[in-house]
C-alpha cells in the first residue's frame, strides 16, 4: 500500500480525516458490509424461523392424536366428549368446525356490505376533510382489544337479548356474530378502501364523462375494476372472524352442537378457538385431549394459511391488473 | 323519467353508503360508552364512610381524626338501628337469654353451695331458682302472649325476696325485664312467621352498615365493611326495605316476582320503626361524599377483586407488552431495513414476504399454542427456567404476533425517508451501514415509533396468546421475568365469566375493562396524532 500513489486532498472545513479512503480500508469496508449483510440476513430469517417451527411443534403435538384416531373421527362425527372415561373420549371435531363457520359466516354477511359501503365513503363521497376524521374511528375500532368486545357481549348485549328481545339465553350465534361483525369492519374497511382508492381518477372520470351517476360508476365501474382487492379484504375479515378467540368463547355459548334447524341462529355452538381457549389449561401434559386439541389449532393454522395464500393471490393480481380485462 | 330514477338511486346509495358510516361509528360508540361510563365508576363514585374505614384500616390511606368523628356521627343513628334490631331479637329468638338464664341457675346453685348455710336453707333456695328458671324459660318458649307475661311477672314477684338479694339470681330478673320489654310490641303467636325475614332483613343490615360493632370481626375481609359505595348502599337499602316474594299469577303460570315493602312485612311489630328509620337516615349512617379514587389503577385488589384496584394487572400487562416490543423492535426493524436495503426481488425476498404474511394471518389461540409447546415446555426448560407459564414466555409469544405489524410500519416507514437523503450521505462517501444507520433509520424514527407504539397496543390487549404461556386470574404480584402475572386482558375475561366475587363488584369489572381499553385507546390515539403531525412535516407545513 506504500507505494500506491497517495493523493491526498486537503481536509474540507469540519473534516479531520481525509475524503478518500485508503484500498484496505476500502476492502475492510467491503468485507464489512458483507458480513453485516450476512447477520442481517440471518436476524431477519426468524420470521422464516418462526412460521416453521410453529408448524413443526403444532405437527408435532398434533401428530399422535392422526396416529391414533382416524380422520373420519375428527372430521364426521359432531360428538365431542373429550373428558369422558378413559378410553372412551370422543373427538369429533364437526361440530367445532360448524360452530366456526356459523359465526364467521353470520359476521360476513353484516361486515361485508356494511365494510364495502364505509370504505366507498371514506374514497369517493365525503370530502377529505371528513374522511380524516373518520379513518379514526375505524382504526379505533380495529384497535380496541377482543376481549373488550367479548366484555360488551357478555355484559351488556347478552341481558340486553335476553330481557328485552326473549332469547333463552344471551350467548348465541346471534350475538357473536353481530360483534364479530364489527371487528371485522375494520380489516374490510381498510383494505377495500386502498384498492378503491388505487383505481384511479382516470376510470372515474371517464365514467362521470359517459353522463353516469356517482352511484352508477361505482357499481358499475369502481368496485368491479377493484374487484380483487375487495375480495381480499373479504378474506382478511373471514380471516379475523374466524381465528378470533375471546369474544367467541365469551359469548357463543359454547355448546358442542350443530344448531338445529340450521337457521335458528338462537342457538348456542362451539367454535374451535373457543374449544381450545377453554379446554387446554385443564388438560394434563400428553394427554389424547391435549393432542386433539393441537389437532383443532392444526386445522385453524391451515385453514388461516390457505384464506392467506388465496388473500396474496388476489393482492398480487390486483397490484398488476391482471384479471381485470373480462 | 329515467334520469329522475338515476337520480333517484342514486341518492339512496348515497343514503345507504352514508347510513352504514354512521353505523360504524355508532358501534364505536356504543361499545366503549358502556365501559367507560360505568368503568369510570370504579375510579370517581360517592364513597361512604365504610370505604373511608377501609382504606384506613386496609391501606393506611386516609385521616384517621376525621373518620373516627364520622363514625361517631354516623353510630349515634345506627345505634338506634341496631337497638331496634336487638330487641325484636331478643323477642324473636330468645336464645341467648335462654342460654344466659341456664348459665345463672348454674352460677347461683355453686355460689349457694360455696356459702355456709343450712342444708334444708341451701336445697330451698336452690328448688327457687329451679322454680324460677323453668318459668323464665316456659315464658321464652311460648307463643302465647299472656302466658309468657303472666311467667315473667310471677318470676318478677320474687324480685324483693330476701335471700336472692346481693345473689346472682338477680339475673333473672334483668333478664324477665328484658324479655318483658321486647314481647310487649309483638305478637308472639306469629313469631315463627317473622324469623326468615328477620334474618334477611339483618343480613341486609349487616351487608349496608358493616358487622355490628362489638360482635368478632368476620374472616373475609370483604364482610368487614358495610356498603363502601353509595350505589351499592341503595341496592341495600332496597334489601332492607322491600322483599321479594314470588307470587302466581293463576295456575299453569309462572311465578312471578314482586316486592313487598317490610313495613307492611313486620306491621305491628316493633321492628316497623326500623324502615322508616332506615330509609329517612340511610345518608346519615353512611356520609356518601365523591371520591375521587384514583389509586385504583395502582391498588392492589383485596378481598378477590370486590375491593381494591388492578395494581398488579396494569404491572403486568405493561412488562408483558414492553418486554414483547423490546424482542420484537430490533428484529423487526433489522428486518425491514434488509428488505428495503439488501433484498431484492428474488425468490428468498419473496419466501421471506410470504412468511411474514404468514405469520400475520396465524390466528392469535394457535400462538398461544405455540408459546405453549415451544416456549414453556421446550425451550425454556432446556435452558435451565423452571416449566410452568412466565412473564418471558409470554412476551415472547406476543413479540412473534406483533412481528409482521413491527415490520411493515418499520418497511414503510424506511421507504417514506426521501432518497435524496440516502444518495447524499451514499455520494459522501459512506457504507450502506453507515448510511442506514445514521441517516436513513434517525429519518424513519418517527414512522417506526408509531408502528411499535400501535404494536404495543396489539400486544397490551392480546389474551389468546397468553392464556397458557403467561397469565393468571389470582396471584401475587411476580417478583421474576420467570413467574406467571396477571394481566389486564385476562383479568378482564375472568371477572366478566369466571370470577363469582367480581360479580358482586360491577364497577370492578367495568373498571379493569376500562382501564385496558384506555391504555390501549390512549397509545392508539397517540399514534394517530404522531402520524398526523409526521404527514404535516412531510408535506412540507
Amino acid at each position: 500500500m506504500e507505494d500506491a500513489p497517495q493523493f491526498v486532498a486537503e481536509p474540507a472545513a469540519g473534516f479531520n480525516r481525509p475524503l478518500l479512503l485508503s484500498a484496505g480500508r476500502d476492502r475492510f469496508g467491503w468485507a464489512l458490509g458483507h458480513l453485516g449483510r450476512a447477520v442481517l440476513g440471518l436476524i431477519t430469517g426468524t420470521s422464516v424461523l418462526a412460521v416453521v417451527l410453529i408448524f413443526v411443534f403444532i405437527v408435532r403435538e398434533a401428530w399422535p392424536f392422526f396416529a391414533q384416531r382416524s380422520l373420519a373421527e375428527a372430521f364426521g362425527s359432531t360428538q365431542w366428549y373429550p373428558q369422558a372415561a378413559a378410553g372412551q373420549e370422543q373427538f369429533g371435531m364437526l361440530a367445532l368446525i360448524v360452530g366456526s363457520l356459523y359465526v364467521t359466516a353470520g359476521a360476513l354477511v353484516l361486515a361485508v356490505p356494511l365494510g364495502i359501503l364505509t370504505a366507498v365513503v371514506l374514497s369517493d363521497i365525503v370530502p377529505f376533510g371528513l374522511r380524516q376524521a373518520i379513518k379514526p374511528v375505524v382504526e379505533l375500532l380495529a384497535a380496541i382489544p377482543s376481549v373488550a368486545f367479548g366484555f360488551f357481549a357478555v355484559k351488556v348485549l347478552a341481558p340486553f337479548m335476553q330481557t328485552h328481545l326473549g332469547f333463552t339465553t344471551g350467548a348465541n350465534i346471534l350475538n357473536s356474530s353481530l360483534v364479530l361483525a364489527v371487528m371485522a369492519i375494520p380489516t374490510i374497511v381498510s383494505v377495500a378502501e386502498d384498492s378503491l382508492w388505487a383505481v384511479g381518477r382516470d376510470l372515474r372520470e371517464a365514467s362521470f364523462a359517459c353522463g353516469a351517476t356517482r352511484a352508477e360508476t361505482l357499481v358499475k365501474v369502481v368496485i368491479p375494476a377493484a374487484h380483487n382487492g375487495i375480495l381480499a379484504a373479504i378474506v382478511l375479515g373471514m380471516m379475523r372472524a374466524i381465528g378470533e378467540t375471546m369474544l367467541v368463547w365469551m359469548a357463543s355459548g359454547n355448546a358442542a352442537q350443530i344448531p338445529s334447524p340450521w337457521w335458528d341462529l338462537s342457538q348456542s355452538v362451539r367454535t374451535m378457538t373457543a374449544t381450545i381457549a377453554g379446554e387446554m389449561g385443564e388438560t394434563p401434559q400428553g394427554s389424547i385431549q391435549r393432542h386433539a386439541l393441537f389437532a383443532v389449532g392444526l386445522i385453524l393454522l391451515v385453514f388461516s394459511l390457505g384464506l392467506n395464500l388465496l388473500t396474496e393471490t388476489l393482492l398480487r393480481r390486483a397490484k398488476t391488473g391482471k384479471g381485470d380485462r373480462r | 323519467m329515467r334520469t329522475r330514477l338515476r337520480q333517484i338511486a342514486n341518492t339512496l346509495f348515497t343514503l345507504a353508503a352514508l347510513a352504514s358510516v354512521v353505523l360504524v361509528v355508532a358501534a364505536l360508540v356504543g361499545i366503549l360508552l358502556p365501559m367507560i361510563w360505568r368503568g369510570s365508576g370504579a375510579v370517581a363514585f360517592q364513597g361512604t364512610v365504610e370505604f373511608r374505614r377501609m382504606q384506613i384500616e386496609q391501606l393506611g390511606r386516609g385521616d384517621r381524626k376525621a373518620l373516627q368523628e364520622e363514625m361517631e356521627q354516623a353510630n349515634r343513628l345506627r345505634d338506634q338501628a341496631w337497638g331496634m334490631l336487638d330487641r325484636f331479637a331478643a323477642a324473636m329468638d330468645p336464645s341467648d337469654l335462654v342460654t344466659r338464664v341456664r348459665q345463672l341457675h348454674r352460677e347461683f346453685s355453686t355460689q349457694i353451695d360455696n356459702r355456709d348455710l343450712r342444708r334444708d336453707q341451701t336445697t330451698q333456695l336452690k328448688s327457687l331458682s329451679r322454680s324460677l328458671r323453668d318459668k323464665l324459660l316456659a315464658a321464652m318458649d311460648t307463643q302465647d302472649t299472656s302466658a309468657a307475661t303472666a311467667n315473667l311477672d310471677e318470676v318478677l314477684s320474687h324480685a324483693e325476696d330476701g335471700p336472692l338479694r346481693g345473689t346472682v339470681a338477680a339475673g333473672y330478673f334483668d333478664a324477665a325485664r328484658h324479655y318483658r320489654d321486647a314481647i310487649s310490641g309483638v305478637d308472639l303467636a306469629r313469631r315463627d312467621q317473622y324469623v326468615e325475614p328477620y334474618r334477611q332483613v339483618r343480613s341486609a343490615v349487616e351487608a349496608l352498615l358493616g358487622p355490628r360493632p362489638g360482635k368478632p370481626l368476620p374472616a373475609l375481609v370483604m364482610q368487614r365493611y358495610g356498603a363502601t359505595r353509595w350505589d351499592q348502599a341503595r341496592e341495600h337499602l332496597a334489601n332492607v326495605l322491600w322483599a321479594r316474594e314470588w307470587v302466581a299469577d293463576g295456575p299453569g303460570r309462572p311465578l312471578r316476582q314482586v316486592a313487598v315493602p317490610r313495613e307492611q312485612q313486620f306491621a305491628g311489630t316493633e321492628l316497623a320503626g326500623l324502615f322508616p328509620l332506615m330509609r329517612d337516615n340511610a345518608a346519615g349512617m353512611l356520609l356518601p361524599r365523591w371520591t375521587f379514587y384514583w389509586q385504583y389503577f395502582i391498588d392492589d385488589s383485596l378481598s378477590g377483586h370486590y375491593f381494591g384496584g388492578v395494581g398488579p394487572e396494569v404491572i403486568g400487562t405493561l412488562l408483558i407488552t414492553v418486554l414483547a416490543i423490546l424482542f420484537a423492535m430490533p428484529i423487526g426493524v433489522i428486518t425491514a431495513g434488509y428488505l428495503i436495503e439488501c433484498a431484492g426481488d428474488g425468490p428468498l425476498t419473496r419466501l421471506l414476504r410470504m412468511c411474514i404474511n404468514t405469520l400475520a394471518g396465524v390466528p392469535s389461540i394457535v400462538f398461544g399454542l405455540f408459546g405453549l409447546a415451544f416456549f414453556v415446555i421446550y425451550l425454556l426448560p432446556k435452558l435451565g427456567a423452571p416449566q410452568g407459564s412466565s412473564i418471558v414466555s409470554g412476551a415472547m409469544t406476543l413479540a412473534l404476533l406483533v412481528l409482521p405489524v413491527v415490520i411493515r410500519a418499520s418497511e414503510e416507514a424506511i421507504r417514506s425517508v426521501p432518497s435524496s437523503y440516502r444518495e447524499a450521505s451514499l455520494a459522501l462517501g459512506a457504507s450502506r451501514l453507515h448510511c442506514f444507520v445514521t441517516v436513513t433509520l434517525p429519518a424513519a424514527m418517527p414512522g417506526i415509533l408509531t408502528g411499535l407504539i400501535l404494536s404495543m397496543s396489539r400486544a397490551a390487549g392480546e389474551t389468546a396468546p397468553i392464556l397458557f404461556t403467561a397469565a393468571v386470574a389470582m396471584g401475587p404480584v411476580p417478583s421474576s421475568l420467570l413467574e406467571p402475572t396477571r394481566t389486564l386482558s385476562y383479568s378482564s375475561y375472568d371477572m366478566a365469566v369466571g370470577d363469582r366475587m367480581a360479580a358482586m363488584a360491577p364497577h370492578n369489572q367495568y373498571g379493569m375493562v376500562m382501564t385496558l381499553v384506555g391504555i390501549v385507546l390512549l397509545l392508539n390515539i397517540v399514534a394517530i396524532v404522531l402520524r398526523g403531525r409526521m404527514a404535516r412535516k412531510l408535506r412540507g407545513q
